[in-house]
């Protein structure tokens, strides 16, 4: 049954798929993103009906953010794993909201702690940090270590800011 | 409740300039856990609750890049406090999917009762929370109790009560200590005796059930779209189970029914839990019964590298679907892992979902009827 969709979605996106992996009732596909909202869309016509999850990878060496959207079939227990990259300068991509209503939050915490804006999400407000003013924390160019020193053992902080 | 939702229409309310009231649901420790909502309501009809987590978000998924994977295991256990049998099973499982290993026979199984003990803590710590939130008092104490049984078993077999650190890649620290099996069959048969004692003052309770009947109906088109998974998704008549659909250790080698109710509302909730309480114990046992003898792990150093690569895993939490994605560059240390704990969706799409147009005073039970876990959103 994974074969199938993947042969149903390679004719439909010939372009637009560049790699495909169908195994053991899962399937991972890496996907241009010009494309990936309609390859998504189609995927939950097919019915992946549950968005597990939104992940971002920050791929410092390559200039790129890599978006995993982690699909799953109640109907038809199969796992699908869609991926797509985005560049690192401008991280910007299509929200998915209309499609799963769940993604609002999972896009709103890839907006606030990887920065990545998710274009049509109709709130992007923080989750969990509070009056955040650095780079989003969990880039890999903020140095966490870098961080703690500086504002909780800072020459002017003292112990955790009392001195 | 249609008819609620069409006279508070949002828009409406403000075009006829009815005022709001806007009243806080936590963050206090026995109202809510660590979790904060604010409450806009007309009179007692809540138009609208807009979640405010944060308060436990420690930035776990950004620590275990700074440090080992066996070190990483001992992060996983607070990354939900109720539950960390479950937590540490979807870390290792992904570590070894990633590096190609298989924990021995011995190890899975041993791993597997472990987390199916947790589920019985997480729904009978929840029993007791939920009492509470009720004003069946007695409920919790009683609970709560009877929590402690598990919590010694924990103690006995890993050193530690609430934070076990006893699961690791390729298998489990070290192996059950002598005389354990004979001392979780004591427990699993002074908790199945207690279940009467559960039915009478809480599931069965007339303080129960009109609290929690037709209250928080979650329609299982909604429950899907939100991402509802585990207990909740079942009770709203989707029998998905990760443990069925993509068992894992030892959970091929055991017969379970999956506990699933259709009606969606608060109390269906609860007796999933109930059911599933029940159905643990007995997996439990069919465990105990088939565990094989011979090594519990394969040696892993601490220092063990890992291939570049990713993997991904899931497994079912006693809240739900709790997944891990880790990606690998060749080190020691993972380059990314994400959580996908059940709580995140639950509590920050499902409840204000839910919350719409009920009463003010069905608030809390409808908060813990989704069992949330605060810890587990934020992590």
């Amino acid at each position: 049954m994974d074969n199938e969709i993947v042969s149903i979605l390679k004719s439909k996106f010939p372009e637009s798929i560049l790699s495909s992996v169908s195994e053991d009732k899962r399937i991972y596909l890496l996907v241009k993103r010009e494309e990936f909202y309609q390859i998504l869309s189609q995927l939950k016509e097919m019915g992946f009906d549950h968005l597990s999850d939104v992940t971002c990878v920050d791929m410092l060496a390559q200039g790129e953010f890599e978006l995993i959207y982690h699909l799953w079939s109640h109907t038809k227990k199969i796992r699908g794993i869609v991926k797509t990259r985005i560049p690192r300068e401008s991280p910007t991509i299509k929200s998915i909201v209309d499609l799963w209503i769940g993604a609002q939050i999972h896009e709103r915490e890839g907006h606030e702690l990887f920065g990545i804006r998710f274009e049509g999400n109709p709130n992007l407000m923080p989750l969990f940090l509070e009056d955040w003013e650095e780079i989003p924390p969990f880039r890999k160019d903020f140095d966490i270590r870098e961080y703690v020193k500086r504002e909780y053992y800072g020459e002017d902080k003292g112990y955790f800011g009392q001195g | 409740m249609e008819r609620t939702r069409d006279i508070l229409a949002k828009d409406e309310l403000e075009e006829r300039e009815i005022s709001f009231t806007t009243i806080p649901f936590g963050p206090q420790h026995p109202a809510s856990g660590h979790f904060h909502a604010s409450v806009k309501c007309v009179g007692e009809e809540v138009v609208e609750l807009t979640p405010y987590p944060g308060y436990l978000h420690r930035g776990f998924e950004r620590l275990m890049e700074y440090r080992n994977h066996a070190q990483n295991t001992m992060l996983c256990d607070r990354i939900c406090v109720l539950d960390p049998f479950s937590n540490e099973m979807g870390y290792v499982n992904v570590v070894e999917k990633a590096s190609g290993i298989e924990a021995p026979q011995r190890g899975k199984f041993i791993r597997t009762i472990m987390a199916e003990l947790g589920r019985i803590l997480s729904h009978i710590t929840w029993i007791g929370i939920i009492s509470m939130a009720l004003g069946l008092d007695s409920g919790t104490r009683i609970a709560w109790g009877d929590r402690e049984k598990i919590i010694r078993l924990n103690e006995l077999a890993t050193g530690g009560r609430i934070y076990p650190c006893y699961f690791i890649p390729g298998g489990v620290r070290r192996d059950f200590p002598e005389g354990f099996k004979e001392e979780i069959l004591k427990v699993l048969d002074y908790i199945e005796n207690q279940m009467k004692l559960y039915d009478n003052l809480v599931f069965y309770n007339t303080t129960f059930t009109m609290r929690l009947e037709n209250v928080g109906i979650l329609r299982a088109e909604d429950a899907v779209a939100l991402g509802i998974t585990g207990p909740n998704l079942r009770a709203s008549g989707i029998a998905t189970d990760v443990r069925k659909d993509e068992p894992y250790d030892a959970y091929p080698y055991v017969d379970f029914k999956v506990v699933f109710k259709g009606k969606g509302d608060a109390y269906s909730r609860a007796l999933c839990r109930r059911g599933e309480i029940i159905e643990s114990i007995s997996i439990v046992r069919q465990l105990l019964e088939k565990i094989p003898e011979g090594d519990f792990r394969v040696k892993w150093g601490l220092t063990k590298k890992v291939p570049s690569g990713e993997a991904y895993f899931c497994c079912e939490a006693a809240r739900g679907e709790l997944c891990f994605h880790m990606v690998s560059d060749g080190t020691e240390r993972p380059y990314r892992v994400k959580v996908r704990g059940p709580s995140f969706s639950h509590t920050l799409a499902g409840f204000p979902h839910l919350a719409k147009g009920v009463y003010i005073a069905d608030i809390p039970a409808i908060y813990w009827s989704l069992d949330p876990c605060p810890a587990d959103m934020d992590r």
